[in-house]
């Protein structure tokens, strides 16, 4: 079990579309502590991905500092970036982007190419990552047939196999049903009660708010709410 | 099994018939440049064994078409009589059975200079008597034989395609099984000659003469020496040995080694266009994938190897059906035994199968280089973007 802090300092992203000059943070600063559920929040176009994006090292800042743990981030190569990711990052995407055609224990055993390990202890990483998020019966199914919420699980315990110090949810419950998403919601809490993960999850949906410790809003590319999450505190005792 | 290989597996798997469709575009440039090469090696045993013979042809300067006198054969014995040789006069037929639209090669020759002229023929026993004795004997080539089930005995009327135009006789005195060329039949020029005679045409004319010569130094003096002896001549000569004059033959009629090659390069190139096409086409379809593995840690070059085995592996087993329908065909099936005009048989060789899997191989890295490069090269952000 590992987690990291994370600590964005005056981060300004700015897309370019042609002559237009489009600024997707402005200046955003935030420190994560290690081991904390953060919940982003924000309308469309605030900056909830591009944070979320330039946490895991999939985007490069304009300006400013993005530390993960010991990785400064804006320092490292795209090379480098991607060795880190397959160590310390586990991404959760709202489409799944699960590998058709290959089985849930196949999909989750991807991340593991990436490490020297034999093919006994990768299946046993695997087991443990399907015995967490609850499929241990569908190890062989592949994911057309298991239903959304499932298909979500098992992009969860892919992004957990590796046993990442920092886990990117991005909008997961996003095209999921309400109770699903409950479901999957208590799964990401179960993970950070549990495992201490350092959790950082962006949704547009209020329930989503009330499994993390803090709720940060954000607005136009700047922070403009950081809020602490009362109920967390009753939603994690539940969850250990 | 490897959880790579499964992938592999699997994505050639993801669209049958797009995969299918893609090896089968492959395979079939794969069987022309296999049946290509087959045909350009034959034409190349036939030249290798033409410039072993110590051979010489002598043709009417004029065109090939254009008969030359019988009576040069006198005189081209004695051009240098401290260098003997033997001289062959031939005349074509070519010709057809009756009831065959098949063409025939069949060419008369001078019956007593033949079988020192062309030594692989008539070594069986009684087949030089039979050819001496029969005035209408006919020596066919082996593949001929084997095509139209003739044996020794036979007896089968051949209309000539030339002089006399009526039906000739003829008595199957040999079926060449020694002889290089497979595909030619030769009969007696004395009983042409009196046929001709008969239907009043000129039969003392000749459309080539072969000259045997005894060494190589022999074959160069009298390829240089015979066309000055006729030079102001009614009919000049032109003198080439035997391997110039079918390369020659060969070129201008229909040049098929440059054809051919030419053919395999547009069909290799439309080959390789249609497997860039789908593993464009699969890279599209997988963008989400591919920057999903970018983001869980994959790098450059596991991307970029994704899509090129992919590539590699559609290409390959293209390839491989490609270069083995014809092998079986032409080794182990009745295929093997049908004559061509001058390749003689199609045989194919193993390497030649293997070059053309390389080729497929090679199709299959250009194909997938653009679309691998792009996926390598793919930014997993700008990616999930385009698919939002």
């Amino acid at each position: 079990m590992s987690a990291a802090d994370i600590e964005l300092v005056d981060v300004r992203k700015v897309y370019r579309k042609g002559r237009n000059a489009i600024s997707a943070l402005d200046g955003l600063s935030l420190h994560v502590a290690p081991g904390s559920f953060v919940v982003i929040m924000g309308p469309s176009g605030s900056g909830k991905s591009t944070l979320l994006h330039l946490v895991g090292g999939l985007d490069a800042p304009t300006a400013g500092t993005v530390r993960v743990g010991d990785a400064q981030l804006e320092q490292m190569s795209e090379r480098g970036l991607t060795a880190w990711r397959s160590r310390h990052v586990g991404f959760i995407f709202q489409m799944y982007y699960l590998v058709p055609v290959l089985t849930a224990a196949q999909n989750i055993e991807l991340p593991l190419l990436l490490f020297h390990m034999t093919g006994r202890e990768r299946r046993q990483r695997v087991r443990t990552a399907l015995d967490i998020v609850g499929l241990s019966d569908r190890t062989d199914h592949r994911p057309s047939q298991l239903s959304g919420g499932e298909e979500q699980r098992v992009a969860i315990a892919r992004a957990i196999v590796t046993d990442p110090d920092v886990i990117l949810a991005d909008e997961p419950t996003g095209d999921l049903d309400a109770r699903t998403s409950e479901e999957i919601l208590s799964l990401l809490s179960l993970l950070h009660a549990q495992y201490g993960k350092t959790i950082v999850m962006v949704t547009h949906d209020p329930r989503g708010a009330a499994h993390g410790q803090r709720v940060v809003h954000l607005d136009k590319g700047i922070l403009d709410r950081d809020v602490q999450n009362d109920t967390h505190a009753a939603t994690a005792a539940a969850h250990k | 099994m490897p959880l790579q290989l499964v992938y592999l597996g699997r994505n050639l798997t993801r669209n049958p018939l797009r995969t299918l469709l893609t090896a089968a575009a492959v395979a079939l440039p794969i069987t022309i440049v296999v049946l290509s090469s087959a045909v350009i090696d034959g034409i190349n045993l036939f030249l290798d064994n033409s410039g072993k013979q110590l051979r010489l042809v002598v043709v009417n300067r004029a065109s090939i078409v254009a008969l030359l006198p019988e009576g040069y054969r006198a005189k081209l014995e004695v051009v240098d009589a401290r260098r003997p040789i033997h001289v062959c006069g031939q005349r074509w037929l070519g010709g057809q059975l009756p009831n065959d639209p098949r063409p025939l090669s069949t060419l008369a020759a001078d019956v007593d200079t033949f079988p020192a002229v062309f030594p692989d023929y008539l070594l069986r026993p009684g087949e030089l008597e039979a050819w001496q004795t029969d005035r209408q004997a006919l020596i066919v080539g082996r593949g001929t034989a084997t095509q139209f089930g003739w044996q020794v005995g036979d007896r089968i009327t051949i209309n000539p395609s030339v002089p006399p135009y009526v039906p000739l006789q003829f008595h199957v005195v040999s079926t060449a099984p020694d002889a290089v060329d497979t595909y030619t039949l030769f009969c007696r020029r004395d009983y042409i000659a009196e046929e001709l005679k008969r239907n009043h045409y000129m039969e003392d004319r000749v459309s080539l003469f072969f000259v045997k010569c005894r060494s190589a130094s022999d074959l160069e003096f009298y390829r240089t020496a015979i066309d000055p002896f006729f030079a102001n001549a009614t009919d000049e000569t032109m003198t080439q040995d035997e391997k110039t004059f079918m390369n020659q033959f060969i070129t201008q009629q229909f040049d098929l080694p440059r054809n051919l090659t030419i053919l395999c390069a547009i069909t290799v190139l439309v080959a390789t266009l249609a497997a860039a096409n789908t593993m464009s086409m699969n890279f599209r379809d997988r963008l989400g994938e591919y920057a999903t593995l970018k983001s869980i840690g994959f790098g450059r070059r596991a991307i970029l190897a994704t899509v090129q085995a992919e590539s590699l592996a559609v290409c390959a087993a293209g390839g491989l059906c490609g270069a083995l329908v014809p092998y079986i065909a032409f080794t182990y099936t009745r295929l093997r035994e049908y004559p061509v005009p001058l390749i003689q048989q199609l045989q194919i060789r193993p390497v030649v199968c293997l070059l053309a899997v390389g080729v497929a191989l090679a199709i299959g890295l250009l194909a997938g280089a653009w679309p691998a490069w792009l996926a390598a090269r793919l930014k997993p952000v700008d990616a999930f973007r385009a698919l939002e």
